[in-house]
């Protein structure tokens, strides 16, 4: 019983060294170093030069996977994930030559009428990324500088205080839905990745088109939630004008 | 003699189109980070962060050939870099954190065919994943070879179109690698973190627990612990990536997948994104939801949240509904 609560406190270690932000990389290995020993797993697997080598059982055990030895190969096993760096000099260069402001010419081509549609639209632009697998973190590079202004425009007047809080927040969840659910309708994004290397250490095999194809239903639900809030938005945003 | 010709063909494909030659290309562009980290003058620490790639780069190139042991400690020495130094960028993934980028004004600007090179990516990818299924390959690693090529291609495409110089090209590469920093490999890390719970059999610990509490051949009941346990780690931990092995190997697995048959392609990403339904309810995901309100200058820290919670409620009960109803008849 106290051997399984111990086995457990990997799982607390995680939760407790991401609640207080200790270094991330830190916390996930130091979580499976303590699980790994409290199950009673040796360091190292009686192999090669660990082979004939006299210690506690904690570094070497015969007839036991190490923990390093399993490290080690499932962090090889699971290069694919980071295949992404391969692509990082050609869009870092496109950036260099312009790429952000090109984006942003094409976002401003946009023309509607609301705030809500306007965000139904930059949602779709968000899950368009997504799916052709470009990584963006869209605050600071669209949100911020071009979609919260447009939205303030498509806005017939000036918004009152309060309207331009609400327009605030909404340009901002616009590019998280669109972001989260949109990154997995591409085979090589890093949700779909490490969905595909995590089933497969756990011996279920899947393919990533089929999880790309699963996506699709709950792509759609957001998009018709997204649009039902942001519609509900322009609503709110029309009846605020007309009471002042 | 056709049949001999395109078996050569295709032994000749999967020779050099083949998941090798895009670690070993990866692993080149990153000694090349680290050697430039190394040389570069102006920066702290300088020798940490380019010793951390070139070791993520020497990973690459002979993860396939070193014993796994050798392979485990050189990540576990990565990870003491970074966490002894912290320099190699941000805490948790950030997505691409855009720099400034230095703009050049004196050349021609290549105007809206700029986005040439970020297309030639997917459209390199899914022509090679295409050519792998002509030809009877694992479709899988279509995609990720042709990931791969497409970035090679693009970095060629690029170089045309901008007139740029190859260290330019790299510079460019390493300023975006290391605004993410070691988040980079914390996808990695963390499958490793599931194949140990699973060695060490904490998931199977974790299925013993919930299936006290919810017996065995409820459906519902179970799809509701896999979709509730995933948001709620995910909201506590602030990352849908770290609550996944979690749950996939304490519930989706032993209680939804191997009982029921769940099509494991189907229950694994919808339990994935149940968890991106708490991520937008949390401020531990303070990237998400905490630093745009400052961006934005909400008056209210949590507006964001405050925003994006019934829209999260409403798309976590389809995850709910979705996964049972799939199980129940799909």
């Amino acid at each position: 019983m106290v051997q399984d609560l111990l086995r457990l406190s990997g799982v607390v270690l995680v939760l407790g060294g991401l609640i207080f932000r200790w270094r991330t990389t830190v916390v996930v290995l130091a979580a499976a170093l303590v699980t790994g020993l409290f199950a009673g797993m040796p360091l190292f697997s009686a192999e090669g030069i660990w082979q004939n080598l006299p210690g506690p059982d904690w570094i070497v055990k015969s007839g036991q996977p190490g923990i390093i030895n399993l490290l080690g190969k499932s962090f090889a096993d699971n290069r694919l994930m980071t295949l992404f760096i391969l692509t990082l000099p050609a869009i870092g260069l496109a950036e260099r030559y312009g790429l952000q402001e090109e984006a942003g010419r094409l976002i401003r081509r946009i023309r509607v009428a609301t705030v809500g549609r306007l965000l139904i639209v930059y949602q779709a632009f968000r899950i368009l990324h997504g799916a052709l697998g470009i990584r963006l973190n869209g605050h600071p590079s669209f949100v911020r500088p071009l979609v919260y202004p447009m939205a303030v425009g498509a806005h017939a007047e000036a918004p009152s205080e309060e309207a331009d809080q609400q327009i605030r927040a909404a340009t901002a969840a616009a590019e998280n839905y669109g972001n989260f659910y949109g990154q997995n309708l591409s085979p090589v994004q890093a949700g779909v990745l490490l969905v595909f290397g995590v089933m497969q250490g756990l011996g279920v095999k899947v393919s990533v088109w089929d999880l790309v194809r699963h996506t699709l239903p709950i792509v759609i639900a957001a998009v018709v939630f997204a649009t039902f809030q942001f519609l509900w938005l322009d609503r709110q945003l029309r009846r605020g004008r007309g009471g002042r | 003699m056709e049949t001999f010709a395109m078996i050569d063909f295709v032994s000749l494909l999967t020779m050099f189109f083949s998941l090798g030659t895009v670690y070993g290309a990866t692993g080149a562009v990153l000694l090349v980070f680290g050697v430039m980290a190394w040389c570069d003058r102006g920066r702290r620490h300088r020798l940490a962060s380019g010793s951390f790639w070139i070791i993520l780069g020497l990973i690459f190139i002979l993860g396939g050939v070193l014993p796994h042991w050798v392979t485990g400690l050189l990540v576990i020495l990565m990870v003491v870099i970074d966490g002894a130094t912290r320099t190699t960028g941000a805490g948790l993934p950030r997505g691409a954190e855009v720099a400034e980028p230095v703009r050049s004004e004196t050349f021609l600007r290549p105007g809206a065919r700029i986005f040439w090179p970020v297309l030639t990516i997917p459209i390199v990818t899914i022509i090679i994943a295409l050519l792998f299924r002509r030809a009877g390959l694992d479709p899988n690693r279509g995609a990720l070879v042709g990931l791969g090529f497409g970035g090679v291609v693009a970095m060629f495409v690029a170089i045309c179109l901008t007139r740029g110089t190859l260290r330019e090209l790299m510079s460019e590469g390493r300023r975006l690698n290391e605004a993410m920093g070691a988040v980079n490999i914390l996808p990695q890390l963390l499958a490793s973190l599931g194949v140990i719970f699973t060695a060490a059999r904490v998931g199977d610990l974790i299925a013993a627990g919930i299936e006290q509490i919810v017996p065995g051949n409820q459906l519902f009941l179970l799809v509701l612990a896999n979709c509730l346990g995933m948001a709620l780690f995910t909201m506590v931990m602030g990352n849908s990536f770290a609550a996944f092995p979690v749950i996939a190997s304490g519930v989706l697995v032993p209680l939804l997948i191997r009982p029921f048959g769940a099509d494991p392609a189907l229950a694994a990403i919808v339990t994935l994104t149940a968890g991106s339904s708490g991520t937008l309810m949390t401020p531990m995901a303070a990237n998400f939801n905490i630093v745009p309100s400052a961006l934005l200058n909400l008056r209210d820290q949590y507006g964001v949240i405050r925003f994006q919670l019934p829209f999260a409620l409403a798309i976590w009960s389809f995850h709910v509904f979705w996964l049972w109803f799939m199980i129940r008849h799909g």
